[in-house]
């Protein structure tokens, strides 16, 4: 797929500070990009050099066909972290204000606020002030306001801060509305249980580099390293005799509940695994066979601690 | 709309909307003609509301003519003592009485020797009533030493003779037709002006540096970097503040010309050199000059400043952080504004002259010198310096800027200031 977005070789440092160092990422067209890394580790950077609003020292940033340029940022939208309204003005001027600095007119920004605002459920609060807003309601406000101009590339600083459950879910399916109508998201995120619902593809940056990329469920995958947790009745003994070297058992067995044996091996040729399970069929009783697909929260963890 | 023009809208109507924008272009006249006119009202208030003084007078000048002269009104009272009255007797029978408020010695020679007056005060003394006093005795004393000289019709002739003299001053230039200028109240004017220009930069330079702190600290910035560049942002957050004080200035003009149509005839009618005043004020050739460069230089003025004050808010978080490069900012207005006070006396001095070409104090202090009559190459040299210096200073501005608004936490110092100034 031509990505819509390509970040090649970047380095950019601060004053005795090297905040991106030689990171390349290529984001998919129309995918929901998850940038991931621990605080500090240079999303925010990677984030200003993509919205042209810090240069990099060095490497380049191309947008669909060509190099960045000041005039891109207006095919972006950017939701920042720590969200920025103005809190003495009334809430439909100023969406009014920053929709038209996004590009539109006066009565095109009118029309799509006024739709946006009764489809989150804000209508009512057009002319009550910021100031007057619940955190929820202002975070509303902020997601229609970087969303209005209907950019190709959208960017999402901890979206789902601050939201309730049912307006997380809200949010979600207007975030995968927006990649289903053509957008592409990129979104930076500390909360993994929503990478592994809505991203297709993540980088995981830590210490200023890229230490891992692709689409999400090959990662998993990947991480897995071709595991498998088998619980059965019957002798150990016998369950390590029928591996028959096609699979090898790792760690210690564990009794669990109702007199099963829980144990997690490993098979190198995870290309069929018919033939294992038949063997561990005709020996011991097989209770469940499956695969463990790390969680995105374990990958973060053993990623940024250097054990994957 | 474009950007630009959507941010200048944004600010300007955002402070004009405000209630106390209204409140204060009202109430600001309002509170200059009071601080003009109070003093005078309490002035007389006090002087309306003070008693009358009982002053007893011992005239020791042959048949007391002084003493016999002397006028009371609702202010003092004098009481002749009888002749031969010494001081001692009167200090025993008046000395400690209330209501008396001194004894009033007039010595014997009064006449050729007018400083022989004495007065015993039993309380407080009081200026007012002292002046009451010296202007009486100076009066009998010019009119006994007059008919000493036994001329007829002295009093016709005293009042032809009384004049006051105004000078008409008048400036020298090649290739054109003299100009008149009545120095005290160009100078006043000069002054007039220079201050506010200061008041302006101040105030609305101030508006400058705190709408960026609040839209840093509420991360508004961030919000509307994505959407211009930083150079935009910056330029219509000046331009926007330096519209409302525009509006706010043109209000003020209005009610001040109000209040000139109808206040001036009044103290025209009241003071001397009125007529010489109005006369300058009323050169429409001069006042039209005046007003182009006070224009000239609050626009240029502002923006040097405003641009200035636009980096610093960007470079910090909170106005605390931001009172150290504040301080420095300000040094160089209130040098201007003590450079004003020696450039009222001489305009045509050196100190003068640079100052009124170095763009930091130029607006206020060309500003006190344009009245007094300079040549017009010196205006034109300062504009010109002023507007390059602006547009320097706002490439300047605009680098630290674009990346101050994106620093958080630590407070910058100046080398950090220099180094973005540089950054690519």
């Amino acid at each position: 797929m031509d990505p819509i977005l390509r970040i090649e070789n970047v380095t950019k440092t601060y004053v005795g500070h090297r905040a991106l160092d030689d990171v390349s990422v290529e984001i998919p067209r129309g995918s929901i990009y998850g940038l991931l890394g621990p605080n500090g580790a240079g999303k925010t950077t990677l984030i200003r050099v993509v919205n042209h609003m810090t240069m990099p020292d060095r490497g380049k940033v191309w947008f669909e066909d060509h190099e960045i340029t000041d005039k891109d940022i207006f095919n972006t939208g950017y939701m920042p972290e720590e969200r920025g309204l103005y809190k003495k003005m009334k809430v439909g001027e100023q969406a009014l204000f920053f929709a038209r600095m996004h590009g539109l007119s006066r009565t095109e920004a009118a029309r799509r606020l006024k739709d946006w605002f009764s489809r989150l459920g804000i209508a009512e609060w057009w002319d009550k002030k910021v100031e007057d807003l619940s955190k929820g309601m202002a975070q509303k406000v902020q997601f229609i306001i970087t969303v209005v101009h209907e950019p190709k590339l959208l960017i999402f600083d901890e979206p789902f801060s601050g939201f309730d459950p049912i307006n997380q879910n809200m949010l979600k399916e207007e975030i995968l509305g927006l990649r289903d109508r053509g957008a592409t998201v990129i979104f930076s995120t500390h909360n993994m249980e929503s990478v592994e619902e809505i991203c297709d593809d993540i980088t995981l940056i830590n210490k200023s580099q890229n230490i891992l990329s692709g689409p999400v469920d090959e990662i998993r995958r990947k991480a897995g390293g071709n595991t498998f947790l088998v619980v059965y009745n019957g002798s150990q003994e016998d369950f390590s005799a029928s591996l028959q070297g096609k699979a090898f058992p790792l760690g210690t067995p564990d009794s669990i509940l109702g007199g099963f044996t829980q144990q997690r091996i490993h098979i190198p040729d995870d290309s069929d695994i018919r033939p294992v399970i038949g063997m561990l069929n005709e020996k011991v009783a097989l209770r469940s066979f499956q695969e463990i697909i790390p969680s995105m929260n374990d990958i973060f963890i053993r990623a940024v601690n250097g054990t994957l | 709309m474009n950007r630009l023009g959507l941010i200048v809208e944004r600010e300007f109507l955002e402070r004009v909307r405000k209630k106390s924008f209204i409140l204060v272009t009202i109430l600001i006249p309002i509170l200059i003609a009071l601080s003009l006119i109070g003093p005078t009202f309490f002035m007389n208030a006090v002087d309306s509301k003070a008693k009358t003084e009982r002053i007893v007078v011992i005239d020791n000048t042959p048949g007391q003519i002084i003493g016999k002269r002397l006028p009371s009104d609702s202010r003092v009272e004098f009481q002749l003592l009888p002749e031969n009255t010494t001081v001692e007797e009167a200090r025993q029978k008046f000395g400690y009485e209330v209501y008396c408020f001194g004894i009033l010695v007039i010595g014997e020679d009064i006449i050729d020797n007018p400083g022989n007056l004495t007065l015993i005060n039993n309380g407080a003394s009081s200026l007012s009533v002292e002046d009451a006093i010296r202007e009486r005795i100076q009066g009998i004393i010019r009119t006994e030493r007059l008919n000493r000289y036994d001329v007829e019709n002295i009093n016709s002739i005293l009042a032809d003779a009384n004049v006051h003299a105004g000078i008409q001053t008048l400036k020298n230039e090649q290739n054109q037709e003299m100009k008149s200028s009545s120095t005290g109240g160009s100078v006043a004017l000069g002054f007039i002006i220079a201050f506010f220009i200061y008041m302006i930069i101040i105030i609305y330079g101030q508006m400058v540096l705190q709408s960026v702190i609040d839209e840093k600290q509420t991360r508004v910035l961030d919000v509307l970097i994505t959407s211009c560049k930083p150079f935009e942002l910056m330029m219509g957050k000046v331009l926007g503040i330096a519209l409302v004080a525009m509006l706010q200035i043109l209000i003020w003009g209005g009610i001040i010309m109000l209040l000139v149509a109808f206040a001036l005839p009044a103290i025209a009618a009241s003071s001397g050199n009125a007529e010489i005043l109005l006369g300058s004020i009323a050169d429409v050739h001069y006042i039209g000059t005046l007003v182009i460069t006070t224009i000239l230089y609050i626009i240029g003025g502002f923006l040097f400043y405003a641009s200035m004050y636009a980096a610093i808010g960007s470079a910090v978080d909170t106005p605390q952080d931001a009172a150290q490069f504040n301080s420095v900012i300000m040094l160089p207005i209130i040098i201007a504004i003590y450079v004003l006070m020696a450039v009222i006396k001489n305009p045509g001095s050196d100190v003068a002259f640079w100052f009124s070409m170095i763009p930091f104090t130029s607006p206020m202090v060309m500003m006190a010198r344009i009245p007094a009559g300079i040549p017009t190459w010196e205006i034109v040299v300062s504009l010109a310096v002023l507007y390059v210096s602006f547009v320097i200073l706002i490439w300047l501005a605009s680098r630290i800027f674009r990346i101050g608004v994106f620093m958080h936490g630590k407070k910058p110092t100046w080398k950090d200031l220099g180094q973005w100034i540089k950054m690519k």
